[in-house]
């Protein structure tokens, strides 16, 4: 419970109505998308950098953690309060401050919804291209924070390929810059580079400033299929290596395919896996010259059915399949953990075949789908979370699932974040020099430890 | 462990499907008003989870967000998992009420309609000057919204229903008590009896009713099974109309606003859309349409209970009309009409009103 | 003054639907009164009519609702709408914090501003009226 004095001093802050440490918001402040659970002392909703600087000023003078917050979408715990203390829920700070196409920029606030820029952006012909899957949902300050991605990101790259600058409030209180407004900026150390991904254990990101494409208006779809999990893995380095980039090249795993095909009247063809690909431009002949290479890769190794999209509605057809993977493997077990690992795209084959094993060595499901464009796929292991034993296999499985993609030369993480889930396995992917540096630069800016703590492996010494 | 509440023993299963992913915060519309996750569909799931896993329990201090719920489900129609939240919520408020944690405005709502005919425990409702209790093929049951406070929008439907001849009466209607269910509390059989007599006392056989809500009630409660026994069939008045030729039409333009009972909650899209496009060939969908329209907020007993957000759901609402730039927004629910005209600002200068209203509007016009 | 609980000022004169009115320059102001207030709870919504509406005394020309409560505005004297308190429309809730200021509601150009005098006036008069108010209304409230 927090103190009275503090209590009055946050209120004294943010006003009694944006202030709450009723059980009904603790409870939901617990959570996020994640399977991890802590509760905070209270929360509070901020609308403005003075007010976040005010709050981490107290919050650092009583050595109080602060967990920031946008819309709570994230997988892996990075908005769980794991030292309890303050939520700081930066949803109400949701404006487009500055909209500028001719400079190709948008100024946003951390808590503006994705699909908010998105609206913003259409008329005038520009898109933001990370195109993350909770777009609905998502705020851009955990956008950031977690450097997400999403199915563009073979063509488009990620986040961090397009945040220009940001304000940012530290641990004490203090506001800095970083960046700017331009395109190209060599000025001083990249700290905004540093501060994408840090999962707000560096700073509050107050304010962003990103830079904007223009939107190509035409895409053409495609998908194949592939009895041999070879063949789609050797089809998916081969498009990568054709000299076009598709904007889109998604995976499903025959587990998924499984699943999608018992809950739904998709009928899909029961096979290895699954290709989703889309190029996309401004001419039908382009996008279609583009296409007609990914076709090629595709009918030389071994597909078992090639479908081209003729029209947008046998796109979208094309589509759902991909889109509601994730919807219902969530409903085959009680519980699931979706892990986003990811190596060279080469290795795609070995990761998908060494998934399989893991998951027949613990006899435990696990369905894999994702962008394998870029090499980062999506392993969901599905298991029901009351029975002991499961829950024993599921984290076996975890282990090796780890320990497979560190030694495909991969990483734990590429879109998801660390925050507590992947914790306890940094020692894997990072040599204990590189750990000491984050830990350096941790304490650098946070020297109280208050903000997001107990996430990244960042406490231990 | 034995499960110590409804909710549990009835809906455990899909409580535990919830992923917590979050995607309801995109529709729902207690959320979208007022961006307090604990008030979010997936907010009361968390905290039903909780109490099944006894690490808290049912208490008033759960009352702010098991009673702040439109049950429009939005929420399942985005849901991966398919969780029926406003199933559960009801549920869970019949839990609540079981343990003497209600919403004041409720169990005042529960004794109400113990003395009371409506909801408002109101004594005069609207004459509108027609028979009542004849012999005829129709009812016409207004509904409590419609008998107190959107009188206008009953007595267009009547006028409209005068002007095509239909043989209809109206009755001495009760509440249909339908919403009970939704706050916590159980049917009233004494004033479901009295409805289920008094139509049945009229030989009609069908019901027309201007609120979906009733016809819901009316239509799916056992309670009302007699009256579905005798063959008596429930319809809106939207279902009633569209394939009438109504001979009006209008240059204006105009777009449907679908409440969330005759919409999501019953499919009924295209039959008040069917009457429309012949009214007015300038019509336009609101950028929320179909089964992902926006809640008006007034629904759940929200409206009641927590008014001011219930008004800032409609102003959400609204800003989509203008959005449209259309003149006239139409819907087939009083509660819609009453919800939406209160949060209408003056400076929006469109009408909003039933259908019935507007097609009553055009043949005073037309002569 | 303060009776039994509700604050009725003095000057101000009162119309027996719960509408007090006072003289501002050659327009009549008028609100809600605290009983009336009180009585009501929190106010969700206030009709605004447009400017020049014509008035008839005891006649309804608004609403105003709390939660389930509709209430029915009368004119307290024959006239037409000079002014709406704008603010009430995003902040109805106004009329519960200080109904005889800031929450005022309607302005009006009278007809004839004698016809002010037809209302209740005066500690006596009001405190009467009151009375017989709580005994129907407010018992047990």
């Amino acid at each position: 419970m927090l103190d009275a004095q503090i209590k009055d001093a946050l209120i004294r802050i943010v006003g009694q109505q944006n202030y709450t440490d009723s059980l009904i918001d603790m409870v939901s402040y617990s959570y996020d998308a994640s399977e991890h659970r802590a509760r905070p002392s209270c929360a509070v909703w901020v609308e403005n950098t003075a007010q976040v600087s005010e709050v981490m000023k107290l919050a650092d003078r009583e050595k109080i953690p602060v967990t920031p917050r946008g819309a709570g979408t994230g997988l892996s715990g990075l908005s769980v309060p794991a030292h309890a203390g303050i939520v700081m829920d930066l949803t109400r700070m949701n404006k487009i401050l500055e909209l500028r196409i001719e400079d190709r920029l948008a100024v946003v606030q951390p808590g503006l919804v994705y699909a908010d820029l998105e609206k913003a952006l259409a008329p005038h012909g520009f898109f933001f291209p990370p195109d993350p899957s909770s777009g609905k949902v998502c705020t851009m300050g955990g956008t950031v924070g977690t450097n997400a991605g999403g199915v563009k990101g073979a063509k488009y790259g990620t986040t961090r390929d397009y945040v220009l600058g940001l304000e940012v409030v530290l641990a004490d209180g203090r506001i800095m810059r970083t960046g700017g407004k331009t395109i190209k900026n060599v000025s001083g150390y990249d700290l905004t580079r540093l501060f994408v991904a840090s999962e707000g254990t560096l700073g509050i990101i107050t304010e962003i400033a990103l830079k904007i494409n223009p939107k190509p208006t035409v895409t053409t779809t495609a998908m194949a299929s592939f009895n041999d999990l070879e063949d789609a893995g050797r089809a998916v380095s081969e498009v990568m290596r054709s000299g076009i980039l598709p904007s889109v090249l998604e995976i499903l795993g025959r587990e998924t395919i499984l699943a999608i095909n018992q809950n739904t009247d998709l009928k899909l063809p029961e096979v290895d896996a699954l290709l989703l690909a889309e190029t996309d431009g401004y001419t039908k002949t382009e996008t279609e010259f583009q296409m007609e290479t990914v076709l090629e890769v595709f009918r030389r190794n071994n597909p078992g059915m090639v479908k081209l999209a003729t029209s947008p509605e046998e796109a979208a057809q094309l589509w759902t399949a991909r889109k509601s993977a994730y919807a219902v493997l969530a409903r085959i077990k009680s519980h699931f953990v979706l892990e986003d690992v990811t190596v060279p795209i080469g290795k795609v084959p070995a990761l998908l075949k060494g998934i399989q094993a893991i998951a027949k060595k613990h006899e435990i499901q696990i369905a894999t789908f994702g962008h394998a464009g870029d090499g980062n796929l999506h392993p969901q292991i599905l298991y029901d979370g009351y029975d002991p034993e499961q829950v024993r296999r599921m984290e076996a499985a975890s282990d090796e699932l780890f320990k497979l993609a560190i030694e495909l030369e991969g990483t734990l993480t590429g879109e998801h974040g660390i925050g507590l889930s992947k914790a306890r396995y940094m020692t894997l992917e990072h040599d204990a020099v590189s750990l000491e540096m984050m830990r350096t630069i941790k304490r650098a800016f946070d020297p109280n430890n208050i903000l997001n703590p107990g996430k990244m492996a960042l406490d231990a010494a | 462990m034995e499960a110590k509440y409804d909710f549990e023993r009835k809906y455990r299963e899909q409580i535990l499907r919830c992923s917590r992913c979050g995607f309801c915060q995109a529709v729902c519309p207690v959320y979208g008003a007022t961006l307090r996750p604990g008030l979010n569909a997936r907010g009361k799931m968390l905290l039903l989870k909780e109490v099944m896993d006894g690490r808290i329990d049912l208490s008033d201090e759960l009352i702010e967000t098991l009673f702040q719920c439109t049950t429009c489900a939005s929420c399942t129609h985005n849901c991966p998992s398919g969780v029926q939240v406003p199933e559960i919520v009801k549920t869970a408020r019949m839990d609540m009420v079981n343990i003497g944690s209600c919403h004041p405005a409720f169990t005042g709502m529960n004794e109400v309609l113990k003395k009371h005919p409506n909801i408002y425990a109101e004594d005069e409702a609207e004459e509108f000057g027609r028979e009542k209790k004849r012999q005829a093929k129709y009812v016409f049951f207004a509904g409590c919204v419609g008998l107190y406070r959107e009188t206008e929008a009953t007595e267009a439907a009547l006028a409209v229903l005068d002007k095509l001849k239909v043989d209809y009466t109206l009755i001495e209607e009760v509440c249909c008590s339908g919403v009970l269910e939704d706050v916590g509390f159980p049917l009233n059989d004494a004033l479901v009896q009295t409805n289920i007599d008094r139509i049945l006392a009229t030989g009609a056989e069908a019901v027309i009713t201007g609120c979906p809500y009733c016809a819901r009630t009316l239509n799916n409660k056992p309670q009302y099974a007699p009256l579905r026994a005798q063959g008596v069939l429930v319809m809106h008045i939207a279902q009633f109309l569209q394939d009438y030729d109504l001979g009006v039409h209008t240059h204006k333009k105009v777009t449907y606003h679908d409440p969330c009972d005759l919409g999501r909650h019953c499919g009924i899209y295209e039959e008040p859309r069917q009457t429309i496009r012949k009214l007015a060939p300038n019509f336009v969908e609101l950028p929320h349409h179909h089964a992902d329209a926006l809640c008006c907020g007034a629904g759940g007993g929200v409206r009641g209970a927590y008014a001011k957000n219930s008004i800032d759901m409609a102003r959400r609402r609204l800003r989509e009309v203008e959005e449209t730039g259309a003149e006239v927004v139409l819907t087939e629910c009083n509660s819609c009409v009453h919800n939406l005209g209160n949060a209408k600002l003056r400076k929006q200068k469109f009408t909003i009103c039933t259908t019935t209203q507007f097609i009553r509007d055009l043949m005073e016009e037309a002569g | 003054m303060e009776f039994e609980s509700y604050n009725m000022p003095d000057e101000l004169y009162y119309d027996p639907n719960h509408y007090w009115v006072r003289q501002e320059g050659d327009l009549l102001v008028m609100g809600m009164d605290d009983f009336a207030r009180k009585l009501a709870g929190q106010i969700v919504f206030v009709q605004l009519p447009e400017e020049g509406k014509a008035l008839k005394q005891g006649k309804k020309f608004a609403s105003v609702e709390s939660g389930k409560w509709l209430g029915k505005v009368y004119a307290p004297v024959n006239g037409e709408i000079a002014a709406v308190n704008e603010q009430l429309e995003t902040n109805p809730g106004l009329i519960n914090e200080d109904c005889y200021g800031a929450g005022w509601m309607y302005k009006v150009k009278p007809d004839d501003v004698a016809e002010v005098q037809s209302l209740l006036h005066g500690t006596e008069a009001v405190q009467k009226w009151l009375t017989e108010e709580i005994a129907k209304y407010a018992k047990g409230a």
